[in-house]
């Protein structure tokens, strides 16, 4: 079966700066996997390459078998949809109208909002949690009600493959769990998903797989069980062993495990 | 304190009766939403009534006074006007009052797409020089190519369209860097070049090789004067409005997702670059049409639908119709009080837009004063 998402050696850099080499991943249709490393080790970047919002300056991108510089624009837009870490928006834009704007790919120039798009909007915002917030201003939302409108207007697009930037940033612990219990349902739908993430205890449990980017432009993948011991997060996040929850030998989740 | 965090870290998340599941309850149909297309339908209606009703009333106003009901009567009873009445009626005021109109849709429309573009509300085709472009481009065609004419439109109309398109690019890429547009140098780009070209028309004046002809025109295009055009020159710019706005309708929609910034507009299958330039050339347009019958206005096409967006909210679908009447409006009503305030002298329409412009620019800058911080 073709993978969904294929990088083979791609390599990212602006002009004086190369952010990452030589990163090789593949996610298969329905996994849901997590991408984790320290700040500024470009997980942003290997998010928007693998869209095709950016060119990979080496290496090999490829959607579904096809690269997404040469697939037609609206073949993309109906593939792939990444749910960014910001969004701003200059003018007073109701969560509605913006969720929307998730239905672009699916509009043409005479075909407007059919009532098949008005109904994966109401769907989008009823996963999302925030059919409640429907006609609220998206500029006055908090921080974590614009998350979840994000992930929605991600969701009206009807993506097969749903990246996520940071979805669980400016989420109270319970709307983590809320999150992590819709990435299961929509992977569960069919939906790949690749999300990257910060808090590591949300990564054990939740997604079958994980890629640890080093800031060593390494990058080591597998389950979280074998790849987010203490001794690798303590050198991928310079972080002495010991000085965080995570990396304590006796409460860290990998060796707490066995108490079970 | 440790062993607490382990506990929440082993227990899988799956096993926590925590959280709301809200596709349980996802809803079978549709919300109903013709509610909102009834009040658009209405407001436009509303608009179009008040705006034959300025029309009217803005035509009987003048030296001579000619009431509505005379001119109600001369339509309906064949009971004619004076001879006087009916040309000054029908060569001099109906053709300012509907020009103005055009010129008020023509301002507010391009200031409606130009917002959208540089996601900016303090955009507008004065203030980002797109009409200091178009009346460049207007003044050449009159000063040295007057006798210049492709299918019926003179070289001032086509100068005025391509000076404007030409400054806009122009503009646009010196306020774009890295793929981002900011807004304070997307104003000071506009304000430079746009002073520097409205300006240069100055030396048309000084190197007018016929003066009788060039003088007048060229001075009312710096202070916005509308002028009194032939029923042909309005008959075709009114078509070229109305290709315009209907043109600019598919626009509208990829206006609301290039709202959303260029990369998130190209995820969701926009040809951004392609976008904009079609943004330029039909926003061009308006702005030329505006400058050709009415020279340089500033303001009028911010505060229209910077107003319409406050009242309506910022669909850009929404607001075409909207902005494209209330600009007619706003210009038959100020291009009024323009002509006889001070009458018989004449002040140029320009001039008092500046004045109730100026301070609303100053408004909506302290408005926006966290954005522009240093």
């Amino acid at each position: 079966m073709t993978p969904i998402l294929e990088l083979s050696n791609v390599g990212f850099g602006y002009a004086e700066r190369s952010v990452f080499e030589h990163i090789s991943l593949t996610l298969v249709k329905g996994s849901c996997t997590a991408l984790v490393g320290p700040n500024g080790v470009g997980k942003t970047t290997l998010l928007r390459v693998s869209t095709g919002a950016l060119t990979p300056t080496s290496g090999r991108v490829l959607l579904h078998g096809e690269s997404p510089a040469t697939m037609p624009l609206k073949q993309r837009s109906r593939l792939v949809a990444l749910v960014p870490h910001q969004l701003d928006i200059p003018f007073d834009f109701t969560v509605e109208q913006i969720v929307e704007q998730g239905r672009s790919p699916y509009l043409g120039l005479l075909r407007g909002m059919m009532e098949e798009d008005r109904r994966a909007v109401d769907r989008a915002l009823n996963l999302a949690d925030v059919s409640g917030l429907r006609f609220r201003i998206f500029n006055e939302l908090s921080g974590g009600e614009r998350q979840r409108v994000k992930i929605a207007l991600g969701l009206a697009q009807d993506p097969k493959l749903l990246l996520l930037d940071e979805p669980t940033q400016n989420l109270d612990i319970g709307r983590q769990v809320e999150l992590i219990d819709l990435l299961h349902y929509l992977r569960d739908e069919g939906i790949t998903i690749l999300a990257s993430i910060h808090d590591l205890h949300l990564v054990h449990h939740n997604f079958s797989f994980v890629h640890l980017m080093g800031p060593d432009h390494s990058l080591t993948s597998g389950i979280p069980k074998d790849v987010l011991t203490p001794e690798r997060i303590a050198s991928a996040f310079n972080c002495a062993l010991g000085r965080h929850p995570l990396l304590m030998e006796t409460t860290s989740v990998h060796s707490s495990q066995g108490f079970q | 304190m440790e062993t607490e965090v382990s506990k929440i870290a082993v227990t899988p998340m799956a096993a926590i009766p925590f959280g709301r599941r809200p596709w349980e309850d996802l809803p079978q149909k549709p919300r109903k939403r013709s509610r909102d297309r009834f009040n658009l339908l209405a407001i436009v209606v509303l608009l179009f009534s008040i705006l034959i009703a300025t029309i009217l009333i803005s035509v009987s106003i003048g030296a001579i006074h000619i009431p509505v009901g005379a001119m109600a009567a001369a339509v309906f009873e064949r009971h004619p006007l004076s001879e006087t009445q009916q040309t000054i009626l029908l060569a001099i005021r109906l053709p300012r009052v509907l020009a103005s109109a055009l010129v008020g849709a023509a301002l507010a429309i391009a200031g409606l797409m130009f917002q959208g573009l540089f996601r900016n509300p303090m955009a507008d085709p004065y203030i980002i020089g797109a009409s200091g472009g178009a009346a460049v481009g207007a003044c050449i065609g009159i000063v040295l190519l007057a006798q210049w004419s492709i299918f019926g439109f003179s070289a001032a109309a086509l100068l005025a369209f391509l000076g404007s398109v030409v400054t806009m690019a122009a503009v646009y890429s010196l306020a774009r860097a890295r793929g981002r547009t900011n807004g304070v140098t997307l104003l000071l780009a506009g304000f430079a070049v746009g002073t520097m070209l409205s300006n240069s028309t100055y030396l048309f004046e000084i190197f007018d090789p016929n003066p009788e002809s060039g003088h007048r025109v060229v001075a009312a295009w710096l202070h916005g004067v509308i002028s009194v055009p032939q029923w042909k020159q309005l008959a075709l710019t009114s078509v070229l409005l109305a290709v315009g706005a209907l043109s600019a309708y598919p626009l509208m929609r990829r206006l609301n997702t290039l709202a959303l910034g260029d990369e998130y507009a190209h995820q969701l299958g926009i040809r951004v670059e392609t976008t904009r330039i079609l943004i330029i050339l039909v926003g061009s347009l308006f702005t030329a049409i505006a400058v050709s019958l009415g020279g340089l206005i500033s303001f009028a096409g911010l505060i229209v639908p910077h107003v319409a967006r406050l009242l309506l909210g910022p669909d850009h679908i929404r607001l075409l119709p909207v902005t494209a009447l209330a600009g007619a409006i706003f210009l038959v009503i100020t291009d009024t009080i323009a002509r006889t305030l001070f009458a018989p002298t004449e002040l140029p329409v320009g001039i008092l837009m500046a004045f109730l412009g100026g301070p609303f620019f100053l408004y909506l800058l302290r408005k926006n004063k966290r954005e522009y911080t240093l």
